[in-house]
């Protein structure tokens, strides 16, 4: 569950709150713009509140109910170009973008965070 | 504008790069390509990474360098040094290492088992005796020669450089030093193999001419505004090999809602601070305060994009065929402190990735007709000098009868 004061945003969660890039882009490129917008419209006017909320923690220590929250955060910074520039899920006159891919740099990912492909990914090559 | 010699900005101050169009033939021709790959690519020095990627004795990675014909593996040694060898077993030629990177003690070939240890040398031959006069200690891994400049990691296939690596980048590696590269440790990464000749790609990422076109939904106000509308570069400064291309940074972008709440919470992008002080000389060269960000072009392959607000991108461009380029791209942050600034770096990321998105997407377009024969040359811009320059560094080299630095 998400944490007490931001648990009516739970029906959000299962969508929304991705720990890895490359999944928060496939949900992004998979959705509607009706789905993108429902969750920016609930997410955007508790975002002051929940990033202070989320500031109380170190990020690489995280309890599990605020780790998801910071999840369901990212994937505002993901579809924010999806609202604000294109008006649809994708990059208008965009390179394919699951061509376009995230690659791992080990001893460079952010504190307290999942690699940004799965494993099983990392060694194919388009 | 030099009004006397009818010429403007930038030829005026580059006369020896002259105003003509350029030849479309260097981005098709196959046998353009291969004198590229033989007089440039196994001649000079090309960045694989950073040393914080293998910062233990035993780590270790694998660079494919198509256009060398050429895998390279890069291993932090017992003794703390950072080693380069071909990826390339003595025995029958199989690649020692398969995975793209690893920790290990020693490379154990998966064909026959032999072993080599971190320095390259040939530990174990299984069933040994049965080869005829094996002389072990000649069949070590081949070395490539590795250098470090400010962190970044350089290998150079020449058998013997013609320069080492602090000569090779010169005045741009100079006045580019000091600057905190190693304290940007959250480090995002992205790789795309674009249907397009290497320097199409590159070319692409040398002038801000595009901004406003290929940009105009995802950053249509950022590198151009009401005193600059067609984003006219600052400074473009041509070194013999390698150039800086310093671009404006807009000071009114108008901001959306979440752009707002970003600046609220981390750094943003649209909402600049430029410190003048503390930049070594080659950043912001002119120190201007409507400063953006620089395009430092490390010949022929890597570039690196110093922002005001203190992050860092590199692009590697590697020519895979004439009309096959693989295109990695990082972008360097200091690690964000709590969640405020992880949700930032996560937004500065989406709409960076946007961005490029949109410049990819004119690389295969580009490619698909300039084969046509439609047209025989490019028409270049005086603010599009840098690629003028590229070209002319690209096709002395590949004119000279053995490449980089063995007729000058």
């Amino acid at each position: 569950m998400l944490p007490e004061p931001f648990r009516d945003l739970e029906p959000l969660a299962p969508h929304w709150s991705l720990g890895r890039e490359s999944d928060r882009m496939e949900q992004r490129l998979a959705s509607t713009m009706a789905e993108i917008t429902e969750f920016y419209d609930a997410i955007m006017p508790r975002m002051d509140a929940i990033l202070a909320h989320l500031n109380e923690h170190p990020l690489d220590a995280m309890p599990d109910d605020a780790r998801r929250l910071l999840w369901l955060t990212l994937s505002l910074a993901e579809i924010a170009p999806a609202v604000h520039f294109y008006g649809q899920p994708s990059v208008i006159n965009g390179f394919d973008a699951r061509q376009f891919r995230p690659v791992d740099v080990p001893h460079f990912t952010p504190p307290g965070e999942p690699a940004a492909t799965p494993p099983s990914s990392r060694h194919d090559k388009p | 504008m030099d009004a006397a010699a009818g010429r403007k900005r930038w030829a005026a101050a580059y006369p020896e790069l002259g105003t003509d169009p350029i030849p479309i033939e260097p981005y098709i021709s196959p046998a353009y390509f291969a004198l590229e790959c033989a007089n440039i690519f196994r001649r000079v020095w090309l960045n694989v990474g950073r040393e914080e990627e293998i910062p233990h004795a035993g780590d270790h990675f694998v660079k494919e360098i198509a256009a060398a014909q050429s895998s390279v593996l890069v291993v932090r040694g017992g003794d703390g040094a950072i080693r380069a060898f071909h990826n390339m077993c003595a025995h029958r030629g199989n690649k020692v290492v398969w995975q793209d990177r690893g920790q290990c003690e020693r490379f154990a070939c998966t064909f026959h088992g032999w072993s080599y240890g971190l320095d390259g040398q040939l530990l174990h031959v299984p069933d040994e005796d049965q080869f005829h006069d094996l002389r072990k200690h000649e069949l070590g891994l081949t070395p490539v020669a590795a250098a470090l400049w400010e962190g970044f990691i350089f290998i150079n296939l020449d058998p013997q450089p013609q320069q080492s690596l602090a000569a090779y980048l010169g005045d741009l590696g100079e006045r580019l030093k000091g600057w905190p590269f190693a304290q940007k440790t959250a480090c995002f990464a992205y790789r795309a193999e674009a249907r397009c000749n290497w320097k199409v790609a590159v070319n692409a990422f040398q002038e801000s001419y595009h901004v406003p076109f290929v940009h105009q939904r995802s950053l249509p106000d950022s590198a151009a505004g009401q005193g600059n509308p067609l984003a006219h570069p600052l400074a473009i400064i041509l070194f013999p090999l390698h150039q800086t291309i310093s671009i404006y940074g807009n000071p009114h972008t108008r901001l959306n809602p979440v752009d707002e709440l970003v600046v609220r919470h981390g750094h943003s992008y649209r909402k600049r601070v430029v410190s003048q002080g503390d930049l070594p000389p080659g950043l912001n060269p002119t120190r201007q305060t409507n400063w953006g960000f620089d395009i430092d072009v490390f010949f022929p392959n890597f570039f690196m994009l110093i922002f005001g607000i203190g992050v860092y991108f590199t692009y590697n461009f590697w020519p895979v065929a004439v009309d096959r380029t693989v295109y990695e791209v990082r972008m360097y942050n200091p690690p964000p402190q709590n969640a405020g600034q992880r949700f930032a770096l996560e937004y500065n990321r989406s709409i960076q990735k946007s961005g490029l998105t949109e410049d990819l997407a004119t690389l295969e377009n580009t490619q698909s007709v300039l084969a046509s024969g439609a047209k025989k040359h490019l028409i270049l811009q005086d603010n599009e000098i840098a690629i003028r320059h590229h070209y002319k560094v690209v096709d002395g080299l590949v004119r000279a009868p053995d490449g980089f630095g063995r007729t000058a």
